[in-house]
């Protein structure tokens, strides 16, 4: 049985029903917005169909097709935007024949995006991923996985509206950052010593465990900062 | 080999890394037309457009802004070396490419023009586009799974059975410059003020088609 080949017919024939749903769909559209959601959904169908090579290659040609795609959605929606802008400012539709028999729905933009439940939950939830998996990981990437879903959560809190004082912020970061650092110290003298005086080997394997395992405990104590 | 009496004389590749373009006769024409139109694009001057009044006297001038033009030219030049440089490319992916980046760039020409109908063809033009994406970059992953390459040169000298997936390309790159069923979403964009700007959407479209029949005739 082949199955790199049955791998790649199965995939492309999802890309191509994605797209000729998609298709159906953009055609039964209304609203122009929709539209838009609804071409990128066929670029990605378009990405599912690269990615069915499987290659070197197609990795490869992944990105461009990528990019392009996201080029043309700006564009396009940059577009939207202006016309939508123009419209505004002319003057009022005219109505098309039996008008009033259509449901027209406008959409409604008056939305405070500071009482959304979502944008109270989510930041939290990510960054409390991206900060359990960091420290699962340790080491380096570790270390840049968490800063990263602390940094997504001090952004989405200033998104919010909800200011962080960066002075706090600035004392508990660099109070974390500097034991982290001592102790990576510790763990790395631990190993060094470890190689030039094999003799006394236990000692500097209690050193380096000792490092590590309060550098895996301070990031814990970043997860408890995030929890409370 | 058919790929001589199409394309004309060889006279060689330049390997760029990935990207080799080969030179032909066909080739170094299309490039060298397309390059003089960018060239002609920087250099002059935009025309203004005049609308006749319908029941009323006199005409009424279509002002454009600097700013407006910057943002056009800039993207027209962009349109001109991507068709010169799809011209001369042998790959078939980055001739995609080329067709995609022809695609935004000739939705960046008209998108500073302050019209409603020139927006809503750009809109609906770059809506196509979009969607062709799906055939055209899928042909091209589809060759490359088929045969293993992507060259043209190469794929030249193999026959394979590619005709499917040449229709599929050919339907990408129908939606993506906008020909005959695509057409009426494009035709309006003409009709934006500003003339070598303007032109220049049809012109990268017409280079490509023909270079596209070119590439469609030449891999087998």
């Amino acid at each position: 049985m082949d199955y790199v080949s049955l791998m790649f017919s199965k995939t492309v024939g999802v890309g191509l029903i994605v797209g000729i749903l998609s298709l159906y769909t953009i055609s039964r559209q209304k609203s122009d917005l929709n539209m838009i959601l609804l071409t990128d959904l066929v670029e990605f169908a378009m990405l599912v169909i690269i990615a069915a090579v499987g290659t070197d290659l197609a990795e490869a040609l992944i990105l461009p097709g990528l990019v392009v795609g996201m080029a043309e959605l700006l564009a396009v929606s940059e577009i939207f935007v202006s016309r939508n802008e123009l419209k505004k400012t002319g003057k009022k539709k005219k109505s098309k024949l039996l008008e009033e028999f259509t449901i027209k729905e406008t959409p409604n933009l008056n939305i405070r995006f500071n009482k959304m439940e979502v944008l109270y939950t989510t930041p939290k939830f990510f960054a409390f991923i991206l900060v359990v998996y960091g420290a699962i990981l340790s080491g380096f990437t570790g270390g840049a996985i968490i800063a990263s879903g602390l940094l997504f959560y001090i952004l989405a809190k200033r998104a919010t509206g909800k200011k962080i004082l960066s002075k706090e912020l600035k004392v508990s970061f660099e109070g974390i950052s500097g034991l982290s650092g001592i102790f990576w110290t510790l763990w790395i003298l631990g190993y060094i010593g470890l190689f030039l005086f094999p003799d006394r080997w236990l000692y500097f394997l209690i050193m380096a465990g000792f490092g590590l395992s309060l550098k895996v405990g301070s990031k814990l104590g970043l997860i408890g900062e995030l929890l409370e | 080999m058919l790929f001589e009496s199409i394309a004309g004389n060889f006279y060689g590749i330049i390997p760029l890394g990935d990207i080799i373009f080969y030179l032909t006769d066909f080739s170094l024409i299309g490039f060298v037309v397309a390059m003089f139109f960018t060239c002609v694009v920087y250099l002059t001057k935009p025309e203004k457009q005049l609308e006749a009044q319908m029941y009323e006297f006199g005409d009424k001038f279509n002002h454009v802004t600097a700013e407006e033009l910057r943002v056009r030219k800039f993207m027209s030049i962009v349109c001109g070396v991507a068709t010169a440089f799809s011209m001369l490319t042998g790959d078939l992916f980055n001739f995609a490419l080329f067709l995609a980046v022809i695609g935004i760039s000739n939705i960046g020409i008209v998108s500073a023009v302050k019209k409603e109908w020139v927006l809503n063809a750009a809109f609906h033009y770059g809506i196509i586009a979009m969607i062709s994406s799906l055939p055209l970059f899928g042909a091209a992953a589809l060759i490359l799974g088929k045969t293993g390459t992507l060259s043209i040169f190469e794929l030249s000298k193999m026959s394979h059975d590619l005709l499917y997936l040449k229709i599929l390309y050919a339907i990408g790159m129908i939606g993506e410059t906008g020909v005959a069923p695509f057409y009426a979403a494009k035709a309006e964009m003409f009709r934006a003020p500003g003339a070598p700007y303007i032109l220049m959407i049809h012109l990268s479209s017409l280079l490509v088609i023909v270079r596209t029949v070119e590439i469609l005739l030449t891999i087998s």
